[in-house]
């Protein structure tokens, strides 16, 4: 219990509680009121489902740098079927959601038989999307998809707008898919150790191929909702989700788990970060403070992880940067040398 | 007798659960060369690691080393005066000679000062003449052959030296070298030890040590067990120094009869295996041996599908096991603890209970797909107390046990299965001595219980503890297969050594009799 409460595992709680605090103190008005938090919790409710999205990659050993660049190729697909091609919205949406999947196929194939590894593949793969988003769209906007399109994006049950509710469905989906049956452990194994997942028998191309997949399916859902919102697709909109979702993923992994990527850590650190950013602009703060304030946190997560590893476990993040991973290779080698 | 350039005091080493090293006590005199000889596991790279300075040895250790004007220094200075050149020689295959010595430099200011390329061709080439070599040192590495890698590393080692009579430590440095390359790398190491340097050779080949040896030390179990100047004995001696005739280890009884033919291997082809086969019954544990390099760490791979074959049958049964796909293996009942528990023994971030249930999750699948986990939690609860893990802690991550504890993790998640065949290679590498005795009752159990079991190893007593037939291997091939009282540790290492003809019968042999 006394462990559970530690610092080091749930400080993303007490850094939203300090937040929480200083903006209540700073920019009282603004910040303490229903519709600033009802406008948080729907503004990040998209970069959660991308990050989700990522927890399940990144457990399974795999960067995911095209993930931004599949939200905004979903966002421009779904556009494009909706404006030119003339079908229904929910063909139109499952079309794209199914092309979002399909894409995370193709970064697997990738991973798997051209043996890329998943960095350089999907960085490729995130190039070449976005080309394709521009493309499709000439670089242009696709405007005025229709109010019921809109609906999806910006419809309200008691207050609170359907992203809200479909990142939380999807978090409890992947989370019970991670954390509660087979298929989430050989995820989990894939990514603590490929190798030894492979000799005791899990089918570790497959694991790669539906992992990317399910990464590329979240991504175009929110690439879908980024459209909705606006009733407008936008070329420009994916990139920006890249490093937020990465930086909550990180973040999130620090949480709960003892150093393994989760969707709760994940979802919260998501929520904190935003937290952070929306009362910096509240109080006044200039435009580029997002950026700072993601890339500090990002910094500041995989720092965390350092310390992590002193209590004797080795965080998720610290095995996926390889010199980390080489360091104590050496020392578990050593310990078995006699 | 002049003072020895380097001596070692009462060095210990422990790793939780092992003592690797044991009170060693060694000198190396200038001029001389020091052959460290023994088994795996003697304790010979942990000295080696020691001398480095990658480990620090227990406490009341004395490492001292003539220094320049015969001052005797010790710790960090000492180091300075080391010199070693491990296995895999720490050279650049895509550099050439020239830009790999130059790394082992210092250079002043930022290292962006132009290379003197001229200057330093002509040092590099006046360098390895020094070792009677001379091959273009433009080139790179890559296109040399094994030898001259050796010397180029050796050079490097050398480089730098003020004085004549540093110490060099060489470390298994013949392992990739042929016959006539082995001879031109003792021409270079006897110019070094002829200026006046003291080198310490480490080789578990023992005609090398014959030959180019001062003096013999040699290690078991962690401890000094001879210590004697070369010249004075044979190869049968020095077998004997190796293996040793001490304390006698309580041989895994065993008595179930053996069943039907279960693993049948034939003409099976890898990288460095030609042609094995084999037929393990029912209940019957056969040991694979051979140096490394024979293709013996390559078998279980082979026979499991994890290593690319190039040819050949493995039946389990009455199936065909294809190769290249470990989960078709596990699916027809076969399991394979391999070499390197770190690599691919297990996921070490992972916990006990997440280990143990990883190659079979399907029997805890309920609604859902869901992961019954009490059924899982006790299951593990089950396992941990039948290969007495210690600490029984199921939730604790892998890494954080020691490695005989971790290797019953990886059993255990095999024995669960209840493997018609059991792969193990090296199963007790790194693993102490209570740890070891508990895996042999293990895997005799396993045996008991109608499983295959080939155990492939360079451990040759863990071989007559358990075995009961034994093939070992020479350059890829199966030469012999030894069964009951043939199966004794010298018999095997001459097999290994290929000495057979060249030795008369050891008397002391056969006590191993079943």
């Amino acid at each position: 219990m006394v462990q559970a409460l530690s610092f080091r595992n749930i400080s993303a709680l007490y850094i939203f509680a300090a937040l929480f605090a200083i903006f209540a103190i700073w920019v009282p008005d603004t910040f303490l009121t229903a519709t600033n938090f009802r406008t948080l919790l729907d503004n990040q409710a998209l970069t959660a489902i991308v990050a989700v999205g990522l927890v399940v990659a990144l457990s399974a050993g795999l960067f995911n740098l095209a993930v931004g660049a599949e939200v905004g190729f979903g966002s421009i697909l779904v556009a494009y079927l909706l404006s030119k091609q003339d079908i229904g919205i929910a063909p139109a949406m499952v079309l794209t959601i199914l092309a979002g999947g399909l894409i995370g196929i193709v970064s697997g194939l990738l991973v798997v038989y051209a043996r890329i590894d998943s960095f350089i593949a999907t960085l490729g793969m995130s190039s070449v999307l976005l080309a394709g988003v521009a493309w499709v769209s000439n670089s242009q906007q696709i405007l005025d998809l229709g109010a019921s399109f809109q609906e999806v994006g910006t419809g309200q049950i008691v207050g609170i707008t359907y992203p809200v509710y479909m990142m939380a469905a999807l978090g409890l989906l992947v989370w019970y898919v991670l954390e509660r049956t087979p298929a989430g452990r050989r995820v989990y194994a894939t990514g603590g150790n490929i190798e030894a997942a492979r000799l005791a028998g899990v089918r570790t191309n497959r694991v790669i191929i539906f992992s990317l997949a399910a990464c590329g399916v979240l991504a175009a859902i929110a690439g879908v909702l980024a459209s909705s919102r606006l009733a407008t697709g936008d070329p420009t909109t994916g990139p920006s989700f890249l490093l937020p979702a990465f930086a909550a993923a990180f973040l999130g992994s620090t949480q709960f788990r003892g150093g393994r990527y989760n969707v709760a850590g994940t979802i919260v650190a998501a929520y904190v970060l935003a937290t952070g950013v929306k009362g910096l602009q509240l109080a006044g703060a200039p435009i580029w403070i997002p950026d700072l304030f993601n890339g500090v946190a990002l910094l500041l997560a995989v720092g965390l992880s350092k310390f992590q590893r002193t209590a004797g476990r080795a965080s998720a993040i610290g095995r996926m940067i390889g010199r980390d991973r080489a360091g104590r290779r050496a020392e578990a080698a050593e310990a078995a040398a006699p | 007798m002049s003072k020895p350039l380097l001596r070692v005091r009462g060095l210990s080493k422990s790793f939780p659960g092992l003592r690797a090293l044991d009170g060693v006590d060694l000198e190396v005199a200038s001029g001389e060369v020091l052959a460290v000889v023994g088994q795996n596991g003697s304790g010979k790279s942990t000295l080696v690691k020691v001398l480095a300075g990658l480990h620090s040895p227990d406490p009341g250790a004395e490492i001292e080393l003539r220094g320049a004007d015969g001052v005797t220094v010790s710790g960090a200075e000492a180091q300075a005066e080391l010199h070693f050149i491990h296995q895999d020689l720490g050279l650049i295959p895509l550099l050439s000679t020239v830009e790999n010595l130059d790394l082992g430099k210092s250079h002043r200011g930022l290292g962006l000062a132009p290379a003197a390329r001229r200057e330093e061709t002509r040092r590099a080439r006046e360098l390895i003449s020094r070792f009677g070599a001379s091959f273009d040192v433009t080139q790179p590495l890559v296109l040399l052959s094994a030898a001259e890698r050796a010397i180029v590393a050796i050079a490097r080692a050398l480089e730098g030296w003020e004085r004549d009579d540093h110490v060099l430590v060489l470390d298994e440095p013949t392992a990739a070298l042929h016959g006539d390359e082995v001879d031109r790398l003792f021409e270079a190491v006897r110019h070094v030890a002829a200026r006046g340097a003291g080198v310490i050779f480490i080789s578990h080949r023992l005609d090398e040590v014959l030959d180019i040896a001062d003096r013999v030390v040699a290690l078991r179990d962690g401890r000094v067990v001879a210590d004697v100047p070369a010249g004075g004995f044979d190869r049968a001696a020095l077998v004997h120094m190796i293996t040793g005739r001490e304390l006698e280890e309580t041989r895994v009884e065993r008595t179930a009869p053996l069943g039907e033919p279960v693993l049948r291997v034939d003409g099976l082809l890898g990288a460095t295996v030609e042609d094995f086969a084999a037929e393990v019954r029912a209940g019957e544990i056969v040991g694979i041996t051979g140096l490394l390099g024979s293709g013996r760490e390559h078998i279980a791979g082979l026979v499991f599908g994890s290593v690319m074959r190039r040819g050949g049958a493995v039946r389990v049964g009455s199936e065909d096991l294809p190769g290249g796909s470990p989960t078709k293996a596990v699916g027809q009942g076969v399991a394979f603890v391999p070499a390197d528990r770190h690599a691919q023994g297990a996921v070490m971030t992972m916990n006990v209970r997440e280990n143990l249930t990883l190659p079979r999750l399907g029997p805890l699948r309920r609604l859902m797909g869901r992961l019954d986990g009490r059924a899982e939690r006790a299951e593990c609860d089950h396992w941990i107390g039948e290969v007495g893990l210690r600490p029984a802690e199921p939730e604790r991550a892998l890494d954080l046990f020691s490695g005989g504890n971790q290797q019953k993790v990886v059993l255990a998640k095999w024995l669960r299965n209840k493997p018609r065949v059991l792969l193990l290679d090296e199963p007790t590498q790194g693993v102490d001595v209570g740890a070891k005795a508990s895996i042999y009752e293990l895997v005799a159990r396993a045996a008991k219980e109608g499983a295959s079991v080939v155990i492939a190893s360079s451990d040759t007593k863990e071989l007559t503890l358990l075995c009961d037939r034994v093939i070992v291997m020479r350059d890829g091939r199966a030469v012999a297969e030894l069964s009951g009282d043939q199966i004794t540790e010298a018999h095997l290492v001459r097999e290994s050594l290929g000495l057979s003809e060249a030795l008369p019968p050891d008397p002391a042999e056969g006590q191993h009799a079943r």
